[in-house]
């Protein structure tokens, strides 16, 4: 076989290997998004557990992006920018809520913070319980959803060419004023990028929040709760449900690429043209 | 469309599991509450366990069960009336009771739940039949507000009912007894009055599908109903089934 004819095979290989890999995720999106008549979806999203499940899921993961933004950029600016003994164990330690089996997640948060735990013992005394709470979503999503951003966050920092930050410095710039004239901008693409895969696990948090947290209807029953709970009783309303999630999480992720979307970055052409 | 995603993912499934098990093992569809005492029974079957509601979809859609144990005779009579599996048979019988916390002091019967101050309840969703047996006695015994004066998670199965007591995330739940036994210690039973008491009754059918092991099917159900099968499932905590 020729050289040619190699490269070429070795191409030919590559397409479809992505004609298939893209067709098998796509497939399953299609079908859930065509299996319910689009004229039913207003009828099916508006019956009082979906309104609260929406409202439930909206007012849990506000707060829960909130927390994740003001504790996490600082966190990440701090983690990416100053070396220190044990950073990459740190590293790691935000990574695993990434790997965790979200039952699991949910079984720890009980662990610490449920009534026997070590932090819920304390306040479950105090008449505060949190399971069974709003609460406990939050907590829910913002600890699966946290490492996404944070672990974005880290390397949109450490990327920034410290050079930039010294001569900031020198000129006379405090230590507040760089990171907010010159840090957050230069890596605003990678904390956005970040807050948007969070974002978009945020919404869709299932399994940490059902142990967790429980379904109670209004309380804690998010859109995901609200699909499984619906799974049973009307397989159309859980569908509907997910394809709201379905297009929720779309828009976020769309939203987040939205100066690029259509064209091909440098980093990434100079790439296809390596092949 | 529905009918085409359901029949969809039963074709696949069917092909994953029929792909593990040569025709000549049997294969149990049983219900979640079944899931600590058939294996001990007879571990040679190849087992699922899940919730009877999705377990009969599952059969109706053309999963490779042989018998299907169910916890109440809703589904095997539904399926008998399409003629998917054959007359159901009364195995076992179970009780409701409440659990909670082992180390917890403060429920000790249903009506401090009626009382006091609101807690955190743990009770099978409406749609599964946990919840409706739940809710069916409480109707009974007029305690209806159990469910609208505390707080209330809808579970979908057992496992998520005494979980959910026994990591102390709900102060009490109803489920069955057998599921109060099968929790490590880690939750106490609490009787219910026995006028509340729901009949539940758990019956097993041989499936009818092309292809099934109805002889192997036939032959478990005849142990399950035999000294042994009975045995085991009173060691568990299951009554007799109804003589009826």
């Amino acid at each position: 076989m020729s050289t040619r004819r190699r490269n070429q095979a070795f191409l030919a290989a590559c397409v479809l290997a992505a004609v298939v890999l893209i067709a098998f995720l796509a497939i399953p999106l299609v079908a859930l998004v065509t299996s319910v008549a689009p004229g039913r979806l207003p009828g099916l999203l508006t019956s009082p557990q979906t309104l609260d499940a929406v409202r439930v899921t909206a007012e849990a993961n506000l707060v829960a992006d909130a927390l994740i933004l003001l504790f996490g950029t600082p966190a990440a600016y701090l983690i990416a920018r100053r070396s220190f003994a044990g950073r990459r164990a740190l590293v790691t330690l935000i990574e695993l809520p990434l790997v965790l089996p979200p039952a699991v997640a949910g079984i720890a948060l009980i662990v610490a913070f449920g009534p026997n735990g070590p932090f819920g013992g304390a306040l479950a005394s105090a008449g505060l319980a949190i399971p069974f709470t709003e609460v406990a979503v939050v907590l829910a999503v913002t600890f699966v959803a946290a490492p996404f951003y944070l672990r974005s966050a880290i390397s949109a920092f450490a990327a920034i060419d410290g050079h930039c930050l010294d001569a900031a410095r020198t000129l006379g710039a405090g230590r507040f004023r760089v990171f907010r004239r010159i840090a957050l901008p230069l890596s605003a693409e990678g904390l956005r990028s970040g807050w948007a895969l969070a974002f978009a696990r945020g919404v869709g948090e299932f399994g940490a929040t059902l142990v967790f947290a429980g379904s109670v209807a209004g309380v804690t029953q998010t859109l995901p709760l609200a699909v499984y709970a619906e799974l049973p009783v009307s397989l159309d309303s859980a569908i509907a449900i997910g394809i709201l999630l379905l297009a929720v999480s779309a828009a976020i992720l769309l939203l987040s690429k939205l100066p690029h979307l259509w064209t091909d970055s440098k980093s990434q052409s100079a790439t296809s043209s390596a092949i | 469309m529905k009918t085409g995603v359901a029949a969809f993912l039963a074709v696949l499934a069917a092909g994953v599991l029929g792909a593990c098990g040569s025709n000549d093992t049997l294969t149990v569809y049983g219900a979640s509450s079944l899931k600590q005492v058939l294996p001990k029974f007879d571990a040679s079957p190849t087992y699922s366990f899940a919730g009877s509601d999705v377990l009969a979809q599952q059969i109706e859609n053309g999963a490779p069960a042989d018998l299907f144990a169910a916890a109440s005779p809703e589904y095997p009579k539904l399926l008998a009336a399409k003629r998917i599996c054959e007359t159901p048979v009364p195995f076992a019988s179970n009780t409701l009771v409440i659990i909670v916390p082992s180390g917890s002091t403060g429920i000790n019967s249903l009506s401090d739940l009626e009382v006091g101050p609101s807690r955190r309840l743990a009770v099978g969703a409406t749609a599964v039949p946990i919840g409706n047996y739940t809710r069916e006695a409480l109707a009974s015994s007029g305690a209806g507000t159990v469910l609208t004066r505390n707080t209330v998670s809808d579970e979908q199965d057992a496992a998520g009912i005494v979980s959910k007591v026994a990591l102390g995330s709900a102060d009490a739940g109803i489920a069955y007894v057998t599921d109060a036994k099968s929790s490590d210690g880690r939750v106490r039973a609490v009787a219910l009055p026995a006028s509340a008491q729901p009949v539940v009754t758990y019956m097993a059918c041989v499936v009818v599908r092309d292809g099934a092991n109805t002889t192997a099917a036939k032959d478990y159900l005849t142990k399950l109903t035999g000294p042994d099968g009975q045995a085991a499932l009173k060691a568990a905590g299951f009554g007799p089934a109804p003589s009826k």
